[in-house]
């Protein structure tokens, strides 16, 4: 019988990290220990998620302290990448490439044969369900779609960490639903997923723990449950791209917890404030299934941020 | 651990061979290839136009050289074209003072102008017809593949192919799909060294190929048999071979400015000022220069510049060329420790696409 791994190996450690940009705080004295399942890096934007996840993965280094993704630090790729992918926020790819060949190439660099990565190339993109858009060039694809061959890409090596930065953003609200539920999957596996987003709400509803960040620094960690009681008073700001934005106002407004919706400036949109997210969600769901054809929706985030602002000064009213 | 690291950079290799031999942004790579081949195709449909044109006036009028030098000043236009019979070209100015008339004959070597002022012979201008002849042409593509092809063509083709395989990436930000695979970076950067040296000495080698096939268009078959025997395939064996050993040295130098510098103006211009002045460099510094080895190689020793002002001739110093094993060796040991160095940069090389 084999001995269970040591703890450390089963945990992404953070020891004392700070990492500057010049003379640019990206993160300061970070001090983590994340347990697998789907932990949210939560934060406005500038206050350190994308670069923690960079940290995680290397492609930043740390200007003090020490990393561990499950007892490997960032610096040996050969044996990090084995185990951890990463989907980036950047919505950039070679040149040229259809989505099945974007996924299929960069399996090629581990070494596994043509056979082997063919199959797990569509395997992965049957579970972001993109099989019938694979053999299309990537540039020719929806923000949504691309937000999909990037998650295919990262986990169609069967990682154990999965790393994902804003991987929502651009989701339709029924793709979104099942890029959440996939994500429930792979943390139900034992796995670590840690996803950044700057939508509470959404975190929310997916995450067992939650790390909140702010100006580089750590502010709150742990269950969500007690940040959330915090916000709910606090109306979200959310804009809903679609066909029919004057329709789906009306529609909207049938719930009590719509404090606001008004018709984006470019006419192909509409911004609505709500009180409730979950209910809003859930009644999205019900109108992309009755006629309106929703293609994104993104947190308009100004109050995304005085949400920030209301809970990063509460924590430092505290101190 | 080597099949893995071999494996690993023959995928590399797979991704990066489309991008830069398609890439729009390396069509002026190209165009740099092309321009000799253009020039040469050139020279020999002229050349050929020439020759098919004298053939044709000497056929036309043929005319045997010793009747041609009978011809002495002082004869009217009228003898000398009963004697000669029509011109195959003639030109007359008729002014009030004067009829001036020129009339052009031919032996097939010579071409011969006769002038004649109110009817009498009073000037005869004899020319050499200008016929190439294979070691000609191959000083002056010495001359062109030295001074134009490898330090201009060459030299700003491998700019273009290599600076952009880690630089053309950050600013296209798709270079973290490479760093977030489970590879060295040392593997990536051979990977991308060795996709980006097959792009260029293919581009280049056939280039070269087709400059030679191009000046030696317009000669005879039996020339360039003879010439072939000769010296012939050793020559086109040191250019494709050169060529290559260009796209290899040039090529490691401006993939590691690629990793080094944000703008590749800056190192391409340090680095053409740097081979640019070899020529006046003392005989140690030379040798610290991709070109020196590369001259050393030459099949055919370009002529030195004769238009060059006096004061900078002065300043022209010598090293003796290095023989090939010699030369061979040195441009490989240099593109291994610009290589090296590289990697170092590599290892270190963070993704902060905001900068770029």
């Amino acid at each position: 019988m084999s001995l269970p791994p040591p703890i450390e190996e089963s945990l992404i450690v953070f020891e004392n990290v700070s990492r500057f940009y010049g003379e640019v705080l990206g993160v300061n004295r970070v001090t983590l220990s994340i347990p697998p399942g789907i932990t949210s890096l939560v934060g406005p934007n500038g206050s350190g998620k994308t670069t923690l996840m960079n940290l995680m993965t290397g492609l930043v280094r740390p200007t003090r302290g020490a990393i561990k993704i499950l007892g490997i630090p960032p610096d040996d790729p050969e044996r990090l990448f084995r185990l951890l992918g990463y989907s980036t926020q950047f919505d950039s790819f070679p040149k040229g490439l259809t989505g099945f060949q974007f996924v299929y190439s960069f399996l090629r660099l581990f070494g596994t044969t043509h056979s082997e990565c063919e199959a797990l190339a569509w395997k992965s993109i049957e579970r972001v369900n993109l099989v019938e858009a694979a053999n299309r060039k990537v540039a020719g694809y929806s923000k949504g779609m691309r937000q999909r061959i990037k998650l295919a890409q990262s986990i169609a090596h069967d990682p154990r960490v999965l790393v994902l930065d804003e991987p929502l953003n651009g989701l339709d609200p029924l793709v979104r639903a099942e890029t959440i539920s996939l994500f429930r999957e792979l943390a139900a596996e034992g796995r670590h997923v840690i996803v950044s987003s700057h939508i509470l709400h959404e975190v929310d509803m997916i995450s067992d723990q939650v790390i909140l960040l702010s100006n580089g620094y750590v502010v709150a960690e742990g269950k969500i449950q007690g940040v959330r009681s915090e916000i709910s008073d606090h109306p979200m700001q959310v804009l809903i791209r679609c066909n029919r934005p004057g329709a789906l106002a009306s529609k909207v407004f049938e719930q009590d917890s719509v404090v606001e919706a008004r018709i984006h400036a470019d006419g192909g949109g509409l911004l609505v404030k709500t009180r409730d997210p979950d209910r809003f969600y859930r009644l999205l769901n019900h109108i992309a299934m009755n006629g309106i054809e929703i293609e994104s929706v993104a947190p308009a985030d100004d109050n995304v941020n005085s949400v920030y602002e209301y809970l990063i000064g509460a924590e430092e009213s505290t101190k | 651990m080597m099949t893995l690291w071999w494996a690993q950079i023959v995928a590399v290799i797979r991704l990066e061979m489309k991008k830069t031999f398609f890439a729009k942004r390396g069509l002026w790579v190209y165009l740099l290839a092309a321009a000799p081949v253009l020039i040469w195709a050139g020279h020999s449909i002229n050349m050929m136009m020439i020759r098919d044109h004298q053939r044709d006036v000497a056929t036309e009028h043929p005319l045997a050289t010793e009747t041609l030098e009978s011809i002495q000043h002082g004869m009217s236009r009228a003898d000398v074209e009963e004697k000669l019979g029509p011109p195959y070209s003639r030109r007359m100015v008729r002014t009030r003072r004067q009829d001036r008339a020129w009339l052009n004959y031919t032996d097939g070597e010579s071409n011969y102008t006769f002038m004649f002022e109110d009817g009498e012979l009073r000037g005869i201008s004899k020319r050499q017809i200008y016929k190439c002849s294979i070691p000609q042409d191959s000083l002056i593509f010495a001359t062109v593949f030295q001074f134009f092809y490898l330090r201009l063509a060459i030299f700003f083709g491998c700019v273009g192919v290599f600076m952009n395989l880690f630089r053309g990436e950050l600013i296209d930000k798709s270079l973290h799909y490479y760093l977030l695979a489970p590879m060295r970076r040392e593997v990536l950067l051979v990977g991308k060294y060795l996709a980006g040296l097959i792009t260029t000495v293919v581009i280049f080698t056939t280039s070269t190929a087709l400059q030679l096939w191009t000046m030696w268009l317009h000669f005879d078959r039996a020339a360039i048999d003879e010439f072939l025997r000769g010296p012939g395939w050793h020559q086109v064996a040191a250019y494709l071979g050169v060529t290559a050993l260009a796209c290899l040295g040039y090529g490691s130098v401006f993939l590691a400015a690629g990793l080094l510098f944000r703008n590749p103006i800056i190192p391409a211009a340090t680095v053409l000022l740097w081979e640019s002045a070899n020529l006046f460099l003392p005989a140690a510094l030379k040798k610290i220069s991709v070109i020196f080895y590369l001259q050393s190689l030459c099949p055919v020793v370009a002529p030195p510049d004769k238009e060059m002002a006096a004061p900078l001739l002065l300043l022209v110093s010598s090293a003796e060329p290095t023989p090939p094993f010699l030369a061979i060796t040195g441009l490989v040991v240099l593109t291994i420790a610009v290589l090296i160095a590289a990697s170092f940069r590599a290892r270190k090389l963070e993704i902060n696409y905001g900068t770029e």
